[in-house]
């Protein structure tokens, strides 16, 4: 609640330092004429020097504070009494903290309960010292800002480069969050590396993280049987649904559809790309997974499991459909003109034109659009675990149960879990590996894209 | 015409009218008629599987929509839970998410397309955009597990971190979309607004952007749609609480709503079928309604310059 409150606090500040501002530069403008800034740039200048600064303070005293916090309390007479080992120490601190927030907790350990007291006393005390921080902070950017303002001043010219500094760091959050993904991942994956050999983890065919005990911890961890339910699942199963799919729905609506009902059919189409995963999963494990099921047992396999490869691929390959057609569309647009109507002025029928020259020119499209359609389905999450199953099988057989990596990801770090222990660690590795994989496939298919796109222009 | 190219245009005539011609060209009719009925069943076929999950979902779910399921709460017992707890649990956390990822968003997406010079820095920029709307969206959870709560020790379960989280997957899609559509401004607009002595600043804020903004505002919202269905990240850093109260503010624990359907499908109890099915509906009405509304923007102020 303090948080809202300093904002709003330094956003209404900002408000009343812009109409200040702009009202005394309105002052000058009658008084003198000419100007360099419009009135209006004066106001914004001054409230960019009162919410900016304010701002860096608030964030800097919120790295600060707990710190600070921890230190006062532990001066507090009753924090002797505290533990000695470090761990049992930040635990009752912890404890206390959740006390001090909410006034209907009760803390399991005694000593916590008395010590919220102080905690929220030192949470207090140091709020205010930060609010007032904030807020001098505040007073003296507008303030010397304020003092600036005068007929010469170039307020616009400051006002768009801090504008222009912004949109500067709006952009840069982007390459942040891909520093933070692979950051995150190499850090937790390198920790996991340190009790697992790689070797093991990417070459291994047993995987059981469950039965993982002292030092065979490699023999545990052998990811080979993920990466291939993962690849049978999402790269071939759902493929050979949605490629023919895809493709055929791309032809007939770029060659044959008239524009009404392609106008139609088109978004039709891509309600199935819209049609959240879970429901996607729900459906698979509800009703398809039941009928490939009872299909299999008609063939003769002996008690066939509900969750099969089978149904995870092929409603994942329903998923991809649109996005496969909406590839190829594409890929089919760019081939020029020229090429199918020389063609067709041989004597070649519409169908034969699309199938000896159409989809020959448009193929390395086509592909591309094929490589970011796996991309997809080896990193869609939902459909395996509501219908793939648990089972690290390293098996062929459709109807059998297979496990993804995507799987063993939720798996591995929902439920009881201790951070750190090479079982949720193992998660990381896994989300490394897919994220490389994803990664090499979607720079390829787009390299793929220009250099093809190119090509006929 | 002469005698002779006459008899030659016959003869070549006669060629056409042989049975065995014939034969090929009705062949070859039959092939273009086959190959055009296989790229229809290919599309019927697909919006077929699409009205088989439609009708299903509402044959389990139809019956289970009633006042007391939209405005109750998560619960052991399938004729008292409800919808509203995960719903208000979505509000919040799509809250989050449009108020980050909106304005980074439209702000990144002006820099890159009017402002940001030609440098391999700003390459790295649009790869790693370009990237990130491909990056699974698990390991946005994955980052968002590993950040937000284990070392900013961000509250767990939270509408915060879940929007947070959102925001990051968001930004890209919104990022794409935006460039595209100031793209589509055409350049004729900044060269007059310039002639007359605004400064690029002015130009871009005055006169690009409110140009722009239905289809940056149409690329938001699609973004958002596939925020609101998503649930691998949301599982990764634990939106899955039992909720019983709906969340009070974004710090609360909660749940959304394609997380309870996912928890419901987990229940045994077969009185959660009719619970997750009519889950899914009212998601499905929510998705639905914002993708109308991205069409019906594009319709109304698309501009063909």
């Amino acid at each position: 609640m303090i948080l809202t409150g300093v904002l709003l606090a330094v956003l209404g500040l900002g408000l009343v330092g812009w109409f200040a501002a702009r009202g005394r530069a309105r002052l000058l403008h009658t008084g003198r004429g000419t100007m360099h800034s419009m009135p209006g740039y004066h106001g914004w200048h001054v409230a960019l020097w009162i919410v900016f600064p304010a701002l860096i303070a608030w964030g800097a005293w919120q790295a600060v504070m707990p710190g600070l916090v921890d230190g006062a309390v532990m001066a507090d007479p009753v924090a002797a009494q505290l533990p000695a080992d470090a761990m049992s120490r930040a635990a009752i601190l912890a404890e206390a903290k959740a006390v001090a927030d909410n006034p209907d907790a009760v803390a399991f350990n005694p000593l916590a309960n008395t010590l919220a007291g102080p905690v929220r006393d030192a949470h207090g005390r140091f709020g205010l010292i930060g609010a007032l921080l904030v807020a001098v902070v505040a007073v003296a950017g507008g303030g010397w800002a304020f003092t600036r303002i005068s007929a010469n001043y170039p307020a616009r010219t400051r006002v768009e480069r801090g504008v222009l500094g912004l949109l500067l760091v709006a952009s840069l959050m982007a390459i942040l969050t891909t520093f933070g993904i692979v950051a995150s991942l190499v850090f937790e994956a390198g920790m996991f590396f340190k009790d697992v050999s790689p070797i093991d983890f990417l070459f291994g065919t047993h995987w059981s993280p469950g039965s993982a005990r002292g030092d065979n911890l490699g023999e545990s961890f052998g990811a080979v049987p993920l990466f291939w339910g993962t690849i049978y699942i999402g790269a071939i199963i759902a493929m050979i649904v949605a490629i023919p799919l895809g493709l055929m729905s791309a032809v007939y609506l770029t060659q044959y559809a008239s524009p009404t009902i392609r106008k139609w059919l088109k978004p039709m189409l891509e309600i199935l790309a819209g049609i959240p995963t879970v429901v996607y999963g729900y459906f698979a494990a509800l009703t398809v997974a039941p009928i490939f099921r009872d299909f299999a047992a008609s063939l003769g396999m002996s008690n066939p499991s509900t969750e099969s490869a089978l149904a995870a691929g092929v409603v994942m390959g329903v998923m991809i459909i649109p996005f496969v057609s909406s590839m190829a569309d594409d890929a089919l647009a760019a081939v020029p003109r020229a090429m199918s109507d020389g063609s067709l002025a041989l004597g070649a029928t519409k169908s034969e034109t699309i199938k000896k020259v159409l989809l020959p020119a448009a193929l390395p499209g086509i592909v591309a659009g094929v490589m970011l359609a796996i991309s997809r389905a080896i990193g869609e999450t939902m459909i395996v675990v509501m219908a793939a199953g648990a089972a690290a099988n390293l098996s062929a057989n459709p109807f059998a149960s297979m496990t993804t990596v995507t799987y063993q990801i939720v798996q591995m770090l929902t439920g009881d879990q201790e951070f750190n222990s090479p079982k949720t660690l193992s998660a990381f590795a896994l989300g490394l590996v897919l994220f490389i994989v994803t990664l090499i496939l979607n720079i390829i298919a787009l390299r793929v894209v220009k250099r093809f796109r190119e090509a006929y222009e | 015409m002469s005698n002779a190219s006459l008899s030659n245009a016959r003869a070549g005539h006669a060629r056409w009218q042989t049975p065995e011609a014939l034969r090929r060209i009705s062949r070859r009719n039959a092939a273009e008629r086959r190959f055009k009925l296989i790229g229809l069943g290919a599309i019927v076929l697909s919006l077929a599987f699409l009205a088989l999950l439609l009708v299903i979902m509402l044959k389990n779910g139809l019956s289970g929509l009633d006042w007391s399921f939209l405005t109750g709460s998560d619960s052991t017992d399938p004729d008292v839970a409800g919808v509203w707890g995960a719903a208000k649990g979505s509000l919040l956390t799509m809250l989050v998410t449009l108020l980050l990822s909106f304005p980074m968003g439209v702000l990144a997406a002006i820099y890159l397309e009017e402002f940001a010079p030609r440098s391999r820095w700003i390459e790295w920029v649009e790869v790693s955009i370009n990237n990130l709307a491909a990056v699974p969206s698990i390991i946005f959870g994955l980052l968002g597990l590993a950040v937000f709560i284990n070392t900013l020790g961000m509250p767990r379960s939270s509408p915060l971190v879940g929007g947070l989280t959102l925001a990051l997957m968001t930004m890209p899609v919104i990022v794409i979309s935006g460039r595209n559509a100031i793209k589509a401004v055409p350049p004729s607009i900044r060269d007059a607004a310039l002639a007359i002595g605004a400064s690029k600043m002015q130009t871009v804020f005055h006169h690009v952007l409110p140009l722009a903004l239905p289809g940056i505002l149409t690329g938001t919202i699609i973004g958002m749609a596939r925020a609101l269905g998503e649930t691998a990240p949301l599982l990764m850093i634990g939106m899955r609480a039992f909720v019983v109260t709906p969340p009070g503010g974004i710090t609360d624990p909660s749940s959304v709503l394609p997380m309870q359907i996912f928890l419901w499908s987990d229940e045994i109890n077969s009185g959660f079928v009719q619970n997750t099915s009519a889950a899914i509906i009212v998601l499905l009405v929510f998705l639905l309604a914002m993708n109308g509304l991205a069409i019906y923007l594009r319709n109304k102020f698309e501009v063909r310059w």
